[in-house]
């Protein structure tokens, strides 16, 4: 648990963070955003002393972080960010390594610490120990940025804009892991990031700040639905709302049971129903789409969604391939479950995609 | 391919320049040079006249086989770089042969106080072959380990002839002779100076590199003062330094006592940490300062002590560009040094001054080749060491 108490911080008479109170349970995922020098990147290098605190209080776990001698509280502390921060001159393994050596652990144990890490984050150990960061593409640094963060077991992990460096499309990649990391380790999380999205994507409680001041303290849907301020609802953004609520919502939440088609008779179909194949994996469509209601189609892997799947992207996908709904398959590829425009517009599932959520 | 269209027929214009700069200039000046005794200048033996026809063959040959190396026809352009490289070490070992052998037949029918010395012709020669074969190795692109062999087997070929009585008739190599114990003597004193003014001017540079980048107004003041050392002519150093020291003796006897004097080793020590302050303080700043922000920050984030930033990280970055600098401030020292002769400290710069006080050149060579010799050895091997001080993540 992080309480920030009364925390402020002044820079030559300004206040460059006022005031700014919050408690964050253990194992949540708190993200502070706001615009460019509202202060979260300040809040957070307070957290483990690489800035100092000019009024208030932070705890962690109870402890006052400016009891403790700051080296020591930093080892407890893991942290990464932006453009990873790797030490060039050091394998992958000794990168991963670093606060273990610190701590000065056993090398056996650092061993399997770092090999466990490397296979959390889908780094095969064999091929990445022995690697330089030069030799790493800017998705691989990250994780590896993480993994060192990780690596002496953390009570907290803090993120300074970690994935403000890398391309869209491995931000994402990476934020789906981060989000199985968080599910997995149950680690309290503090992450700053200027981008709602990656807040929504990310985010258990996110800290809204502008100027200095905490806006607004809030689960993530509760902030989109009930915006405390003209700020946040600007912020947010309110052209897209609907969109970003959707990124909140899975594919689990509103599935429903798929209509499978009868052997025969296709074309007398009132409704659109599922051609499966021999192993029970979708292989085609009837009915369902925009331009012809009765056409057959072939189902293509870019428009079949998983459980995990946010709304948001199975809508994207719904819209692009121009179908009304998407086959949800399991992890051998096998249909469960579909998913259409009812979901899109909230309106829950039936009994199955319930069962599949629990 | 444009080639086909337009065929060049030269490939290695670097090895052409060289080669006809070699030729004209074994045209032009003499090979070597006869004289009755050691002050006389002495009379112009032209190559042709010097060698007998199967050295000036051979020659001819090791010619022929570097301009086709030169020319782009006929070999690919590796072959090419191999065949100069590779005819570089029989130029060098046929021009060495060849001005010994002349001097011992030359010397036979004269009179015992003759001299032969060497003329334009053999150093050009010997440049020639040096600058194709550093031609040869950059376009080769071998790696260091492989330059510094090369080097060895050249360094092997010269020492093997001056070991040998081959050149022993040449007046430099008698001069040697008639020098050689106050040789080594000099030598011993060049090396100890040099290494008496590297290891205070590390011991003192390194902190203040360090101390540097910690405070801009250190830096600011310090490098001011530095870069004035730099500026002062090393002549007007050393005199400057010769009445407080003489002064500081007479007041405190015990200093006195311990060698320190206005003249001898005492201010040359001095003057030489002095100009080799500034590149060690400059390539520790810049290394350390180099180590890139968010790499000092993690490593903070991490929970690293000051101490542990600096030697686990800044350090191990900043080591090449700090032993740049040491490579830097060694040559320096090297070739200073000779001008502390001047002041009484000794050196191979001794022979250097006391052969242009007496016109005897070849006790100025003496001197000068031997400090020469010894900055490329020392720059060489620095060069291997900052290769090998490069981390292997940012090689």
């Amino acid at each position: 648990m992080i309480e920030l108490q009364g925390l402020t911080k002044t820079y030559a008479g300004k206040r460059v963070v006022d005031d700014v109170s919050l408690t964050l349970q253990s194992g949540e995922f708190g993200v502070l955003i706001g615009p460019s020098g509202c202060g979260k990147s300040t809040t957070l290098k307070m957290i483990n002393r690489l800035i100092p605190l000019s009024e208030g209080r932070i705890l962690i776990n109870g402890d006052d972080v400016t009891q403790l001698p700051v080296e020591q509280l930093r080892r407890r502390i893991g942290y990464a960010i932006q453009s990873t921060g790797l030490f060039p001159h050091w394998s992958v393994a000794r990168n991963v390594a670093t606060v273990p050596q610190l701590l000065k652990w056993p090398k056996a144990r650092i061993d399997d610490r770092v090999d466990e890490l490397m296979t959390l984050f889908q780094l095969d150990p064999a091929e990445f120990r022995d690697k330089y960061p030069h030799q790493l593409s800017g998705g691989q640094a990250q994780r590896v940025g993480v993994a060192r963060a990780l690596a002496a077991d953390p009570e907290v992990l803090l993120m300074d804009e970690p994935f403000g460096a890398v391309d869209p499309l491995t931000r994402e990649t990476l934020q789906a892991e981060m989000r199985r990391v968080h599910a997995q380790t149950g680690k309290t999380i503090v992450f700053v990031t200027h981008d709602m999205d990656e807040a929504l994507a990310l985010a258990t409680r996110i800290a809204l700040l502008n100027g200095g001041r905490l806006v607004q303290y809030e689960r993530p849907i509760e902030m989109l639905v009930d915006p405390a301020d003209d700020f946040v609802r600007e912020f947010i953004g309110q052209a897209d709302l609907g969109l970003k609520l959707l990124s909140r919502r899975f594919v689990h939440q509103y599935q429903r049971r798929a209509r499978l088609a009868p052997e025969t008779g296709l074309e007398r179909l009132d409704e659109h129903a599922w051609l499966v194949d021999a192993e029970g994996r979708p292989s085609a469509l009837a009915g369902a789409r925009l331009d012809d209601a009765d056409a057959i189609t072939r189902v293509k892997p870019e428009w079949i969604a998983t459980p995990e799947m946010s709304m948001k992207e199975a809508l994207s996908r719904m819209v692009w391939y121009r179908v009304t709904a998407l086959p949800v398959v399991d992890r051998d590829g096998r249909l469960i479950a579909e998913v259409g425009m009812p979901g899109v517009m909230g309106i829950e599932g039936d009994g199955a995609a319930r069962e599949a959520a629990s | 391919m444009p080639r086909e269209h337009t065929p060049r027929v030269i490939g290695n214009r670097v090895l052409l320049t060289l080669w006809l700069a070699a030729a004209i200039g074994v045209a032009l000046l003499p090979f070597a040079t006869l004289s009755p005794n050691r002050l006389v200048s002495g009379q112009p033996v032209m190559l042709w006249q010097a060698l007998p026809g199967w050295q000036l063959g051979a020659l001819g040959l090791i010619a022929a086989g570097l301009l086709l190396a030169a020319l782009a026809r006929g070999l690919a352009s590796r072959t090419a770089c191999w065949l100069g490289l590779a005819l570089t070490l029989p130029l060098l070992g046929l021009t060495l042969f060849a001005l010994g052998d002349y001097a011992q037949r030359a010397l036979a029918e004269a009179s015992p106080a003759a001299r032969v010395s060497q003329g334009g012709a053999f150093w050009l020669l010997l440049l020639a072959a040096a600058l194709i074969a550093v031609d040869a190795l950059q376009r080769l692109r071998l790696a260091l380990l492989a330059r510094a062999l090369f080097a060895l087997l050249a360094l092997g070929l010269i020492g093997a002839c001056l070991a040998s009585d081959l050149l022993a008739p040449l007046s430099l190599m008698r001069e040697f002779a008639n020098q050689r114990d106050i040789f080594v003597a000099q030598g011993l004193r060049h090396l100890a100076l040099v290494g008496g003014a590297l290891l205070p001017a590390l011991a003192l540079g390194l902190p203040l590199g360090l101390v540097a980048t910690r405070s801009r107004r250190w830096r600011d003041g310090l490098f001011s003062v530095l870069n004035v050392f730099q500026t002062l002519p090393s002549i007007a150093v050393f005199g400057l330094l010769i009445a407080p020291l003489a002064a500081l003796a007479h007041a405190v006897p015990w200093l006195g006592e311990l060698g320190v004097s206005g003249i001898g080793v005492a201010p040359a020590i001095i003057a030489l940490v002095l100009y080799s302050l500034l590149p060690v303080v400059r390539n520790t700043y810049a290394g350390l300062a180099g180590v890139p922000a968010t790499t000092l920050e993690a490593a903070r984030g991490m929970g690293m002590t000051s101490r542990q930033i600096l030697w686990r990280v800044g350090l191990p970055l900043a080591l090449p560009v700090i032993l740049s600098g040491l490579r830097i401030v060694t040559v320096q020292a090297i070739g200073l040094t000779v001008v502390a002769a001047l002041i009484g400290a000794g050196g191979f710069g001794a022979f250097i001054f006391q052969g242009l006080g007496q016109y005897a050149i070849d006790l100025v060579l003496l001197g000068a080749i031997p400090t020469i010799v010894l900055a490329v050895i020392a720059d060489f091997l620095l060069q291997l060491l900052v290769a090998a001080s490069r981390p292997p993540g940012t090689r």
